[in-house]
């Protein structure tokens, strides 16, 4: 066999260089602090319709039999998500997504994993009325709540009419708008407050801004591009021998109109939605605050910890071939991997709104 | 370590209140663990036969079992439990405290060892109650 002539050093370490370019994606937009919750104008947040809306995110009347309510899959104490690989189910059902905390979820643009819903007074009512979720029927769950007279005032006197899902959606909306965090060690250091990072949390920053990319996607405002991305996060093998798994993902596919749904055994994500054949599995931006506070991660809770995300990025995201261009191996060191970890875990968590219990009627 | 385990049979499923009645039954002969794993084994088929045809795969007096289980005979430990669930707002099952730590839903395995281990570390040498 004929051997290889050695490069010399200096072409090596140019090479090198030039790799660990390629592996920084493009940036996106570069990461800012958080301002103030959007109050949109037809449904501005006042204090009154926010309780009201913690107390239907905590009445156990939302769901089908009466054991659910939204915070059983999004816990105060558990960052608002459930701790949970696969979210929480209605019982003798199984979920197939991983339950999203809720901590800032008043800036999103879309909702769910797919995006499907552009507000969240559109995205209160899925729930609700999903299958393996709350199982309520919603013209039901109206005449429920009118059976209790210190909801009938609340909202005679908050909306100045009867109780409808639609004002249902719109309570707990402008409660979840009041669910917010946006004082971290970032949001001070980008406002100017050079100490507000560690040292560590610091260079974890530059890591997340620079060489490791994430703020290609992570950026802006709510450190998220609202898109979707394939990230090759791998399938649950277990997940498929569960046919009530199978009973849920096929049923979201025949909804969805997914003309093969008897036959999924995967999840397309963002496809379901948009039928582009580019957004085959591909799953939104999640924005980062907090973060440390809703382990597992990805749409289906595959990843355990910060470390297990990080190394999965390091090796440039999964397996897919179709995965997206914009992963690709990081090559980042131990000390690297750990001060990211510290900006993630240090650098995004701050104070989240206070959160007292409502006295649900 | 010790571990209490308190009954909060699904209203809506079939077998769910007569498996739990199956399960004290057991345990007043001595195997309540025994029938407990078998009975998540062989869930949902938990039929008033197929409790008795465990009752005899772990060999237990089956005629005072199924005096037992056709009586209800332990109805009101079953529902005082019912009542604490519903007193603390538990309503998902499994809902596991672990030293005062609430860990709610069907978990893997290694996702209770670590709040054991955890808590284990954090109680230190003999261990502390909370």
């Amino acid at each position: 066999m004929r051997r290889r002539p050695a490069l010399p050093d200096f072409l090596i370490a140019l090479l090198s260089a030039v790799a660990l370019l390629c592996a920084v994606p493009a940036s996106g937009m570069p990461p800012a602090p958080l301002p103030p919750p959007p109050s949109p104008q037809g449904n501005p947040t006042t204090p009154e319709k926010a309780e009201l809306g913690k107390k239907l995110f905590f009445d156990r009347r939302l769901s089908g039999d009466g054991t659910m309510n939204c915070a059983t899959c999004h816990d105060p104490e558990s960052g608002y998500a459930d701790g949970l690989g696969i979210s929480l189910s209605y019982p003798t059902t199984k979920n197939w997504r991983n339950s999203p905390g809720l901590i800032n979820a008043a800036y999103r643009k879309t909702l769910f994993w797919d995006g499907r819903s552009s507000s969240l007074e559109e995205q209160a009512l899925f729930p609700m009325m999903s299958p393996f979720e709350m199982n309520r029927n919603l013209d039901y769950v109206e005449e429920v709540l009118k059976t209790v007279p210190e909801y009938v005032e609340a909202f005679r006197k908050i909306f100045g009419g009867e109780i409808t899902r639609q004002r249902v959606a719109m309570a707990i909306a402008a409660f979840e708008r009041t669910v917010v965090s946006r004082d971290t060690p970032l949001d001070r250091y980008l406002r100017g407050e050079k100490d507000a990072l560690t040292a560590r949390q610091r260079a974890g920053y530059e890591l997340f801004a620079g060489k490791a990319g994430c703020a290609a996607c992570h950026g802006g405002e709510n450190l998220t591009d609202e898109r979707f991305h394939n990230l090759g996060v791998p399938e649950d093998p277990k997940a498929k021998e569960d046919p009530r798994v199978l009973a849920t993902a096929r049923f979201v596919g025949k909804v969805s109109g997914f003309p093969d749904y008897r036959t999924l055994a995967e999840d397309p994500g963002r496809f379901l939605v948009t039928k582009t054949p580019g957004d085959w599995k591909a799953f939104v931006t999640p924005p980062l605050r907090e973060v440390a506070l809703t382990p597992p991660y990805m749409h289906n809770g595959s990843l355990k910890t910060l470390e297990d995300v990080i190394d999965f990025f390091d090796r440039g995201g999964g397996e897919d071939p179709k995965k997206s261009p914009l992963l690709k191996p990081l090559g980042l060191s131990k000390e690297e991997k750990e001060a990211l970890k510290e900006f993630l875990a240090g650098g995004l968590s701050g104070k989240v709104t206070a959160f007292t219990a409502p006295r649900v009627p | 370590m010790r571990l209490v385990v308190k009954h909060s049979p699904y209203r809506y499923r079939d077998f769910s209140l007569v498996a739990a009645e199956a399960s004290l039954a057991a345990r007043d002969q001595g195997k309540f663990h025994e029938m407990h794993v078998l009975l998540l084994s062989r869930s949902p088929k938990l039929d008033r036969e197929s409790l008795i045809a465990c009752a005899k795969e772990l060999k237990l007096d089956v005629p005072r079992f199924t005096k037992d289980l056709d009586t209800m005979a332990h109805k009101k430990e079953i529902d005082r439990d019912l009542k604490l669930a519903e007193g603390l707002d538990l309503y998902t099952t499994p809902t596991l405290f672990i030293n005062g730590i609430k860990v709610t839903g069907d978990r893997p395995f290694e996702s209770y060892q670590e709040v054991i281990d955890r808590e284990l570390k954090l109680s230190g040498a003999g261990g502390t109650k909370k």
